[in-house]
């Protein structure tokens, strides 16, 4: 007790050094907790926010071959499905069949290209919750042929709520369409600078891609825990591996574009890569029926390059660690140094009245962690602070960085573990730093610190 | 009086069955499948075909953009090589139709990738399947059929419809001169019966026993104003080596 009621002391009679000390740990442990948050929000958000646009954390596809040997992006018959994901017991929320085509959009003499998903628009629909509408409503759904265009599609053919809006597209086996669709509303774009996808009724979206009505190309589900995912994707495998031809998963993307260039490059919709793979996979050989791959929300975020995006901010999270701890181990041992040959005199006179060695040094070892756990404290309560605040701005669904946001707010995630270890590196160097000076101290000799002078 | 009533009887069957059908005649009805086999025959070639490709293509608010290049054919085989002369940040690219596989070659990364006859030619109103041999026989049947004139020329009108879903337009309109049987003027219509181009062949190039369309004007119906002139020169029907028709040709056309 003694020793820490003198340590205060010490720490007190030099408040500007030990602010500037302790503030130093306190910034570099509200960097890291802050840049630690910010990609931990970021990953939760983009993954989150994806799951409930593409509708759903798992996906299956199915490439069925025709009696003319052609393959076709398909799934007529699922009760084959519906009875595997009944037998693998996942805590499903809800399941979205929907199909998908690429078209170009015609207004007057204005053309976009956009992706249209094809989905039931049931009161239900957890799309009423995701998507976002500048203009109109979801009443206009209630026509077979309405959709909901994105908001750059409607800027570029400058259309608006209650258009009729033209479409070409290719049918399933390639043939030329044209569709009238009808505008019900127009939806903010989800950021990245990318357009996504327009949403339609799958019975009319069928009908211009020659499917058969109650057909579909991908079988979307919502987890009620999305945190089960890969458990869930496992156990749903099984059982559909026992019970249809099921594809090896998706193959990870390397390297190349970020992720804005792959969205665009895929024709603005990430579903299009995929498919395109699992044609490649379904391959040429002879077989009968549907093929079928299971694939997460992961592998989607994998091929957007999305892991090394969140990889990068970690990296530079590491990067600022680095040189923060630097910062810190060297103006411990310096303050430390300076703290000795200002209290040589003062340690002999301690030494003198009877103080051991081992006293001194732990004396110097506290203030050491006296001011790291102040610094501590202080950084992470003031990490908490920023984030609260930061979370509590709002930002208009048309933000470039919409995607990155929960519900228009920042989010920040932090896990213990990325709490702890920083504490733990910057406890220990603060120790290590203030350890070599102390042990100097607890060296000195009374008789010569006691003349020493300075 | 009862013997006068059949023998008007008798000669109204006698009409019905010998000059109804000599009436019929008389109208001119073509054999419709002959027509459309007669277009395949007029210009497909049974030996090799070579020419010179040239589209001029408009679009509103844009500058119009010319592409160039060499078309070779073997239509008995169903092959075809394409090679571009420009613009030059394109020369060198090929494609090569072979074994129902349409493939892209790009010099720049030397790497050949899948492509599909079905697909638009470069930003123009073709397709390129345009340059390809014609299979109207195979894959198209006629649904109906009028006479008409398009110009000075007396045409069959004949509305047929794709035979199977791979064809990539499924419904056209086509006039086709009465005389020589070829073709004047198609529209291309989608599945929703929608009209989307507009192609007029105005003049021919007799090779032989065949005809090229060696002028061709493709205009967008959706894309107002969009447009595309094609000219064909240098047309050749020597014969071409083997080579000419497999991806090393590509390659090499390039080194």
């Amino acid at each position: 007790m003694r020793y820490i009621i003198l340590a205060f002391r010490n720490l007190g009679r030099q408040k500007r050094r030990s602010f500037l000390l302790g503030g130093a740990i306190a910034f570099g442990i509200l960097v890291v907790t802050f840049v630690n948050g910010f990609a931990g929000g970021l990953a939760g958000n983009l993954e989150q926010n994806f799951s409930q646009l593409l509708g759903g954390e798992i996906f299956i596809q199915g490439v069925e071959k025709t009696a003319s040997g052609r393959r076709v992006e398909l799934i007529s018959d699922d009760q084959a499905l519906g009875s595997a994901i009944a037998d693998s017991r996942i805590p499903v929320r809800f399941v979205t069949k929907s199909s998908t085509f690429v078209g170009t959009f015609f207004f007057h003499t204005n053309s976009a290209v956009q992706a249209v998903v094809g989905v039931d628009f049931s009161e239900s629909s957890p799309l009423r919750n995701r998507l976002s509408l500048a203009q109109g409503s979801f009443d206009g759904m209630a026509d077979p042929a309405g959709i909901i265009i994105g908001q750059q599609t409607a800027q570029r053919l400058k259309a608006q709520a209650g258009d009729t809006v033209l479409v070409q597209l290719r049918t399933i086996t390639g043939q030329m369409n044209i569709a009238e669709f009808h505008v019900a509303a127009v939806r903010h774009d989800p950021g990245l600078s990318v357009s996504f996808a327009a949403y339609a009724n799958r019975a009319y979206v069928n009908a211009q891609e020659n499917l058969p009505a109650d057909a579909y190309q991908q079988l979307g589900i919502l987890l009620r825990n999305p945190g089960e995912t890969d458990a869930a994707a496992a156990e749903l495998s099984r059982a559909l591996s026992r019970r249809v031809t099921l594809l090896p998963p998706l193959p990870k993307a390397t390297g190349g574009n970020m992720m804005g260039s792959m969205l665009r490059q895929h024709n603005e919709n990430p579903m299009g890569a995929m498919m395109a793979d699992l044609m490649k996979q379904a391959g040429e050989g002879s077989y009968r029926g549907t093929r079928y791959r299971l694939s997460t929300i992961d592998d989607i975020l994998g091929r957007l390059q999305l892991p090394q995006v969140i990889g990068a901010i970690n990296g530079i999270s590491f990067v600022i660690l680095i040189v923060l701890f630097l910062i810190i181990v060297v103006g411990v041992i310096n303050t430390f140094r300076i703290v000795l040959n200002e209290r040589t005199r003062e340690i002999g006179t301690m030494r003198a009245l009877g103080m051991q060695r081992g006293g001194v040094r732990n004396l110097f070892l506290l203030e050491a962690l006296l001011l790291f756990l102040a610094g501590a404290v202080t950084g992470l309560a003031g990490a908490g602070l920023l984030m609260t605040l930061l979370s509590l701005a709002s930002f208009d669904p048309s933000t470039p960085a919409f995607m990155m946001l929960r519900g228009g707010h920042p989010s920040f995630i932090v896990s213990p573990a990325q709490i702890v270890m920083p504490l733990i590196v910057v406890g220990i160097i603060t120790m290590f730093g203030a350890w070599l000076p102390a042990r100097r101290a607890a060296a000195l000799k009374p008789v010569d610190a006691l003349t020493a002078v300075h | 009086m009862k013997a006068i009533v059949k023998r008007h009887v008798w000669c109204a069957i006698a009409f019905l069955a010998l000059g109804a059908p000599a009436l019929w005649a008389g109208s001119d009805q073509p054999d419709t499948g002959v027509l459309l086999q007669q277009l395949d025959q007029m210009t497909n070639f049974s030996g090799d075909f070579t020419a010179e490709y040239t589209e001029i293509s408009q679009h509103p608010g844009q500058q119009p953009a010319a592409y160039r290049h060499n078309v070779y054919r073997r239509d008995r085989d169903g092959a075809m090589t394409i090679i571009m002369l420009s613009p030059d940040s394109q020369r060198g690219q090929g494609y090569l139709e072979v074994d129902n596989n349409f493939w892209f070659y790009d010099p720049e990364s030397r790497l050949f990738s899948h492509a599909s006859l079905k697909q638009s030619w470069q930003n123009t109103e073709a397709m390129s399947s345009d340059f390809f041999r014609t299979t109207w026989a195979k894959d198209y049947a006629v649904e109906s059929w009028s006479e008409g004139t398009l110009g000075v020329y007396p045409v069959h009108i004949l509305n047929v419809k794709g035979t199977n879903d791979q064809v990539t337009f499924p419904f056209k309109k086509i006039w086709v001169r009465k005389d020589i049987g070829l073709l004047l003027k198609a529209e291309d219509y989608s599945l929703s019966r929608r009209l989307m181009r507009t192609v007029y062949y105005p003049q021919y190039l007799q090779v032989g026993d065949h005809y090229v369309a060696n002028h061709m004007l493709i205009i967008d119906n959706l894309n107002v104003g969009s447009k595309t002139e094609l000219t064909i020169a240098n047309v050749s029907t020597a014969p071409l080596p083997d080579y000419t028709f497999t991806k090393a040709f590509l390659q090499q056309v390039n080194r």
